[in-house]
């Protein structure tokens, strides 16, 4: 053991207790610490807090009270935690008492596990349930890097007054069609049929499901199913099909989601 | 001859011993504290906060800087309150090392140092409340006692490395002494002090065991 080492450790230690360090020094502190166990960090802390208050004590001169400005901004700041801590302390009383007859355990097991019941049901729908797509469309509007927003052209005089927006995602593979002032379709004699154009990858514009109108009158949305992996969509449309739709469409074009608005297009 | 001084203080850091003036935890405020008891950190604030300002005072003469720190430190001991432990130090000891510690690591940040400045409002009868608690600890009573007993020069050295929170080189400066001379007087004397104080512990535990 270097006695040079133990004082330059012990001077170190006097140091940290003192005064402000170097990165240095504390780094030097903290390698001869390792060597030298029986010494502890912050060793003289206690002493020099004790020689502090001792001389504070004895300094006339030294009437310092807290000023009342700070003192009312710590306590202010402080009494928003009181309030969590109160509330929090209020609901385990509350929580307490709850569960302190069997009866009202009971009781509120029984509550729970339905809701719980209820809360998985509406969960495990959440993918297919259709109430949930103005959400889904919101969420991937505010989640996606990716984005493209496209409003709905069209191409025949018959859609003319129809609205509507699409957003897609190339990273998430998901989009949503906005639409209204679509006309009602028969679903026994033919479908809507979305398509997706993406060509570097593919030739033919991809499939991207079938919808059908109900409600001519009120905004629908409608997810996008693309059944082909997406690459970078460039546009997308819609075309009438027969029930269950197409692989590779020979219809007119009836509506066009392109970057750019095409010439001889209808838009409200 | 210092030698033998280190390897006293190593086996007396070691040998800690228990104060029987240990109060009870559950009297103190930290434990209320830390057991979330409303109104406990009014109670800190009013029997600390001008102890702690007064510690802050010292090395940080920048007002703002000052209140910046003073916050910082209530939120600290706020949350080190579930670590106190009276067998350890006194409640006051242990709010003092903290705000001691927080502050040196305050001044660490920003890297320059204080000349103390009046603050217009800093002057207040309510900070005598400070002096009296701490004229009822044993602990800094002990210690007042034996700084007295020290040359003046370590009795300046002390309370400007300790109380008036300078480094040992601006020390030097001041006082016109070698560096060496400043570290290895101020280390002789709070080891010093270290010894008084744990030699008064184990007497007390003495006489209560007798």
């Amino acid at each position: 053991m270097s006695n040079t080492e133990e004082k330059l450790l012990l001077d170190l230690l006097v140091m940290q207790s003192t005064q402000a360090m170097s990165d240095e020094e504390s780094r030097e502190l903290e390698r001869l610490l390792k060597l030298y166990p029986e010494y502890q960090n912050y060793e003289f802390d206690q002493i020099a807090s004790l020689t502090h208050m001792s001389y504070h004590l004895n300094d006339r001169l030294s009437n310092e009270a807290l000023p009342l400005d700070l003192k009312n901004k710590i306590l202010n700041s402080h009494k928003k935690v009181d309030l969590v801590i109160l509330f929090r302390t209020k609901m385990n009383d509350f929580m307490r008492s709850l569960f302190y007859k069997p009866t009202y355990a009971w009781a509120v097991t029984v509550l729970l596990t339905i809701g719980l019941s209820f809360s998985m049901i509406e969960f495990k729908n959440y993918e297919n349930n259709f109430r949930y797509l103005p959400l889904k469309r919101v969420v991937l509007q505010s989640t996606s890097n990716d984005l493209v927003e496209y409003p709905w052209y069209s191409k025949t005089s018959d859609f003319a007054l129809t609205k509507g927006d699409i957003v897609w995602s190339n990273e998430s593979q998901k989009g949503f069609i906005k639409i209204s002032g679509m006309p009602v379709n028969d679903p026994s004699k033919n479908q809507y049929q979305i398509w997706i154009i993406d060509p570097i990858k593919y030739k033919q514009p991809v499939d991207g499901g079938v919808f059908n109108i109900t409600d001519a009158g009120r905004d629908i949305i409608i997810p996008i199913n693309p059944k082909l992996p997406i690459s970078n969509a460039k546009g997308f449309a819609i075309t009438i099909e027969q029930p269950g739709g197409v692989v590779v469409s020979s219809q007119e074009l009836i509506l066009t989601a392109p970057e750019i608005r095409p010439r001889n297009t209808f838009t409200l | 001859m210092e030698t033998v001084a280190i390897n006293n203080f190593i086996h007396s850091s070691k040998t800690m011993p228990q104060s029987k003036k240990i109060k009870k935890v559950e009297d103190s405020i930290l434990f209320s504290l830390s057991k979330e008891e409303p109104g406990s950190f009014e109670k800190l604030v009013d029997q600390y906060g001008n102890l702690i300002w007064s510690i802050a005072r010292r090395y940080l003469s920048n007002q703002t800087e000052a209140e910046d720190a003073v916050q910082e430190v209530f939120i600290a001991i706020w949350k080190s309150a579930g670590r106190f432990d009276p067998a350890k130090a006194s409640e006051v000891t242990f709010i003092s090392m903290i705000a001691r510690r927080r502050l040196i690591d305050h001044v660490r940040k920003i890297y320059r140092h204080k000349k103390l400045e009046p603050i217009d409002d800093c002057f207040n009868d309510d900070a005598l409340e400070t002096k009296s608690m701490l004229e009822e600890s044993g602990d800094v009573k002990i210690i007042s006692e034996a700084i007295n007993q020290f040359e003046k020069e370590d009795k300046e050295l002390l309370s400007l490395s300790i109380y008036q929170g300078y480094s040992h080189t601006e020390i030097a400066k001041l006082m016109n002494i070698p560096l060496g001379t400043v570290k290895t007087k101020i280390r002789r004397n709070l080891i010093k002090l270290r010894e008084i104080y744990d030699q008064d512990q184990h007497s007390i535990v003495n006489i209560s065991h007798e």
